[in-house]
């Protein structure tokens, strides 16, 4: 009884990063505009109106399907999945079904320290539907509104195999997605936002050469709920099976709030989406040239420059992991690294000092004012012991926050500072004949009277020098003198 | 004047007439508005016609000569547009209660083009409801009447727009053709009816009906004149990506009459078999002999599959046609059932109240080929035969040049006669659902007349070989004469009709 | 089938209908003489490559009219019945 086995697969939904929506030319970026303000006829589905693909949403779904190491079909078919729902305008979503863009991947993701690989059946590319309100200012308790905002936008859909065997191994997998996505730059992965959402088919069954009865798991809006409802669903079918009672299949939805998975009602038929080949759409033929060229350009996978991080620059995995976990902030680090080539202190300032100063301005590396030139100028600063690491970390942040180079910081901040040890020997001469009776304790081996002269010092200079560079110049003019 | 004078103009003649000032475009909208109000309490053919507009844009048309230049190929000339291609500004209804309102907040693209080359858009013609009918007799809004014979059907669905060419009511119009719908009402109306290639035009603004069929085409009295609105009609369009990216037709491209001269006719058998009216199939078959005695080098051949064709092309076509109009669901635009309480409520009521009977049939059928289970059986099938009707095409055009076949297997028939069995109804398109399927151009011009009932001569080309098919039609009209029909206006007082 | 396209019908004319519905299915099955095995589908007709948008949006700017004539429109939204459950759909 305590050896069932767990069985999950995924499917996953990101939006395409595109400008304009898949069939038309409305715009994609929806987020602070009024409802059904980006519409046309087309994401209407007014009468008449007719679809025209997006060229774009072809490379990105190609990019995307070659780098799960698909196979990709000769020919692009789209199809009609055909349902009634009032967020779908036209009565059928256009999406794709014998022909996806590429079947039979794979995607690798580690946990700890162990390299795991899911299989991929398809990856696919369909259009969103509009978006459903049920409470708001104007409604009334027995009426929804729809805004078509989000209608037509550009989804993929990446369906795995059932590989997966723990709930921690879903978050995972998962997680490695995003990366996936965000590394090709086909989409931004915020589950947050919706661009990219997860549902589940998990199953238990006592014997492993079987498989149980599958349960559908929805509405997990986030990396967390997606282990704790795939968690809830483990326990709950455990009970159920070891109580000896049967297991149906049904969708469940995850309430974030109760922390439950909840049974959407059952369906009354089997939803029958009379699928066809839109005729509105003829197929598109994708030739090896233009799949040579989208292969060429692919950038290297996160689980490859992961390893290579940890083996080239020997940084640990959790370090290699969070440098990767963005392709920008990656690229960013390599970049520093033609500049100044240590990776360990470069990782280290990186992933704590860059990484929480874009947290607090709530950007992307891209996005702020920092150049990988600029950020080893301040690391080489340190290096040549011109300034202390502590106030470093206060230029830094300035610079963030102005935009300016660290040299410009500090002379702006009008505290010229020490840069070499001869601009520091007539401040440590004149301490040194100032305090003759800390000198005579020092000579006498009282070391505490060396570090009364090192703060000495540090105050003559209003701290722009290092302690190290003081202590080096103070032992030199002692040893000197002595 | 007259329509007597009037019988013999070309759209070119008008242009002579205009040009030179003879007339304004304002003068001569105002003689079709007339010929509509003597027309209109008779044959119906019209559901929006409004005079004041039509006035409006022929005084803009006067506003703004076109100093010294050529007029653009279409200036001042009404054209009627069938009411289930979008319109700015004035209903697109489609024939139903669903969309009884529906103004389209955008126009077609042949619309615009009809614009750009200068015509006047005179007003929406009758059809069977969302073009699902071959008699323009289930149009919510009351049936359109044949001018040549008012207890008769003037075909369909484009039956509002053969009507009113034939009758003079307009001297051009455009219809949309599945399956014949606007070959055949030509043929019932004695006047000249054209399918363009698939994809020759675009159907961007036009109320898909079965989207890998749809084509827009023009109706007129003289081939020279469906030529030349063929010309301004077609033409790659960025709004649809099943319009081909090829140059547009050109009357210029049309071959002279030497040419037209050593084109080979293929003579298809199974088109007059016996499911065809005898005499129809004499007049073609008498047709046909005059272009031999010109010289014409006429070889019989087969299309072995023109028997399934039918039954595949009523699969793919409902199938289509069940997912095309699942849009039409009261959420959006046109009709929402009233004092509905749930959404499946909205869903059934709206839609149960919205369409004809005609329209639901085809859409349970098309629903019904689609379901799983049955896809395989129905719509699968009627793809594959789909593909046995092309094959049988090209097979043809390797040993001939240019089709001729009867255009429809009957003569206009009484109104009711045909209504309550639907499938006596789908057997008119039999002659025109092969060349559909296969996406040919096809047109359908008036070769005889039979106690004065017309009879349609069908001219089926290979894709994009309208310049082929056009130029064996000049020449068949030359060589036929047959005169166009100008009814007389019927001797009953207005509104005894109904 | 009448769920599916979302119609509904009265007794009546539901007889009414499957006989026409039957009478014109028999009709169908003229298509099982011929072998089909070894045919291929043709689901569109192309003669071409079809053309493609670029990815650069352009505003349509008539959505209001769309909402002006829409069934209902509250806060410019369009609003239908209460969605119960989304399986409903
Ligand atoms: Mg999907
Ligand atoms: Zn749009």
């Amino acid at each position: 009884m305590n050896n069932l086995k767990i069985t999950i697969g995924l499917e996953v939904h990101c939006q395409l990063s595109t400008r304009a929506k898949m069939f038309c030319r409305c715009g994609t970026d929806y987020i602070g505009k009024g409802p059904n303000s980006l519409t046309c006829p087309v994401c209407l589905g007014l009468p008449g109106s007719l679809p025209v693909l997006n060229q774009r949403v072809l490379d990105l779904a190609l990019q995307l399907a070659l780098a799960l190491g698909c196979r990709i079909l000769p020919k692009v078919v789209f199809h009609r999945k055909n349902y009634f729902y009032p967020d779908l305008p036209k009565g059928y979503q256009v999406s794709q079904y014998d022909y996806p863009i590429g079947v039979n991947g794979s995607i690798d993701y580690a946990l700890q320290g162990q390299r795991k690989s899911v299989r991929i059946k398809r990856v696919h590319v369909e259009e969103d539907a509009g978006k459903l309100v049920h409470e708001g200012m104007a409604l009334m308790p027995d009426q929804s509104g729809v805004d078509f905002n989000r209608s037509g936008i550009p989804l993929a859909e990446i369906v795995t195999e059932p590989d997966i065997r723990s709930p921690e191994e879903a978050r995972e997998c998962l997680m490695m997605f995003r990366s996936l996505v965000r590394y090709l730059e086909v989409s931004d992965g915020n589950m947050e936002e919706g661009s990219l959402r997860c549902d589940a088919n998990i199953s238990l069954s006592r014997n492993p050469g079987e498989m149980g009865v599958k349960v559908e798991v929805k509405n997990m809006n986030s990396f967390r709920s997606v282990y704790r409802a795939l968690s809830f669903e483990v326990e709950r079918q455990k009970v159920l099976l070891h109580e000896g009672k049967e297991i149906s299949q049904e969708t469940r939805h995850w309430d974030e709030i109760k922390h439950v998975t909840v049974s959407s009602r059952g369906k009354e038929e089997a939803e029958d989406y009379r699928y066809f080949p839109d005729p509105d759409l003829l197929p598109f033929s994708i030739d090896e040239a233009s799949l040579m060229n989208i292969r060429e350009k692919l950038p290297e996978l996160p689980l490859e420059r992961k390893e290579r991080f940890m083996l080239e620059y020997e940084l640990t995995e959790s370090e290699a992991g969070v440098l990767v976990s963005s392709k920008m902030l990656a690229d960013f680090f390599e970049e520093c690294l033609k500049e100044l080539n240590k990776p360990k202190t470069v990782c280290n300032w990186i992933t704590t000092e860059v990484l929480r100063n874009l947290k607090n301005l709530g950007k992307n590396i891209n996005q702020s004012e920092i150049t990988p030139k600029a950020f080893t100028e301040l690391l080489r600063m340190i290096e040549k012991k011109e300034i202390s690491g502590t106030i470093a970390k206060s230029v830094l942040e300035e610079m963030f926050t102005s935009g300016m180079n660290a040299r410009e910081v500090i002379s702006k901040r009008g505290i010229s500072f020490i840069s070499s040890e001869k601009e520091l020997e007539n401040i440590v001469v004149d301490v040194i004949e100032n305090n003759p009776q800390s000198v005579a304790d020092y000579l006498g081996g009282k070391q505490k009277a060396f570090n009364f002269l090192v703060g000495q010092v540090m105050r003559q200079t209003r701290g722009q020098a290092s302690p190290e560079m003081v202590k080096n110049v103070l032992y030199k003019q002692l040893s000197a003198g002595g | 004047m007259t329509a007597e004078e009037m019988k013999n103009y070309r759209v070119s003649d008008y242009r002579r007439i205009l040009q030179k000032g003879d007339i304004s475009p304002r003068e001569l909208v105002k003689i079709f508005l007339e010929r509509c109000s003597q027309w209109e309490p008779f044959i119906n053919a019209f559901l929006h016609l409004d005079a004041e507009r039509v006035l409006r844009q022929a005084e803009e048309m006067e506003k703004f000569p076109p100093a010294d230049e050529e007029l653009p190929q279409l200036f001042g000339i009404p054209v009627a547009v069938k009411d289930n291609i979008c319109v700015s500004g004035i209903p697109t209804t489609c024939g139903s209660h669903i969309l009884e309102n529906y103004v389209s907040p955008y126009e077609a693209t042949v619309v615009q083009r009809l614009r750009r080359a200068g015509a006047i858009i005179f007003g929406k013609t009758n059809l069977d409801q969302f073009a699902m009918g071959s008699s323009t007799e289930s149009s919510v809004f009351g049936a359109t009447r044949n001018p040549l014979d008012l207890s008769r059907v003037p075909g369909g669905s484009s039956g509002g727009s053969a009507a009113a060419v034939a009758s003079l009511e307009v001297p051009l119009a455009i219809g949309s053709d599945t399956g014949g719908s606007v070959r055949q009402p030509a043929a019932f109306c004695g006047v000249v009816g054209v399918r363009p290639t698939y994809g020759r035009v675009s159907r961007y603004g036009v109320v898909s009906f079965a989207s890998s069929l749809d084509q827009v085409g023009p109706l007129s009295r003289f081939v020279s004149d469906a030529a030349l609105l063929a010309q301004v009609l077609s033409g790659e369009d960025p709004l649809d990506s099943t319009c081909a990216p090829y140059p547009p037709f050109s009357t210029s491209d049309i071959p002279s009459y030497e040419e037209t001269r050593k084109m080979r006719l293929g003579i298809p058998r199974e088109y007059f078999s016996s499911g065809v009216d005898r005499s129809i199939s004499e007049e073609v078959a008498s047709a046909v002999e005059k272009l031999a005695k010109e010289g014409f080098d006429v070889i019989e051949i087969s299309l072995p599959h023109t028997d399934f064709a039918l039954e595949a092309y009523y699969l793919v076509a409902l199938a289509e046609a069940s997912s095309n109009l699942a849009r039409f669901d009261g959420v959006l635009y046109g009709k929402r059932a009233q004092g509905v309480k749930t959404l499946m409520e909205m869903y059934h009521r709206t839609r149960i109240e919205g369409f004809g009977n005609e329209v639901k049939r085809r859409i349970m059928l098309g629903t019904y080929a689609l379901s799983s289970g049955y896809y395989d059986e129905f719509y699968l099938k009627g793809m594959k035969v789909r593909t046995l009707v092309r094959q049988d095409f090209e097979k043809a055009y390797e040993a001939c040049d240019i089709l001729l076949t009867p255009s429809s297997p009957c003569f206009p028939f009484k109104l009711g006669e045909k209504i309550s069995d639907p499938y006596q109804m789908y057997l008119t398109d039999i002659l025109t659902v092969p060349s559909a399927m296969a996406g040919l151009p096809s047109l359908s011009l008036n070769c005889a007349n039979r106690d004065g009932l017309p009879v349609g001569l069908q001219v089926i080309a290979g894709p994009f070989r309208e310049d082929r098919m056009f130029g064996l039609a000049l020449f068949l009209e030359e060589l036929l004469s047959v005169e166009p029909p100008i009814p007389a206006v019927p001797d009953v007082k207005e509104g005894d009709d109904e | 089938m009448a769920h599916l396209s979302r119609l509904e019908f009265t007794e009546q004319e539901l007889e009414t209908f499957f006989r026409d519905l039957n009478n014109i299915l028999v009709h169908f099955e003229k298509l099982d003489t011929l072998d089909l095995s070894n045919v291929s589908p043709t689901s569109h007709i192309t003669w071409t490559s079809p053309p493609v948008n670029p990815d650069q949006p352009v505003e349509w700017g008539r959505e209001e009219e769309v909402m002006r004539a829409a069934p209902k429109v509250e806060d410019r939204y369009f609003i239908v019945p209460k969605i119960v459950d989304k399986q409903e759909g």
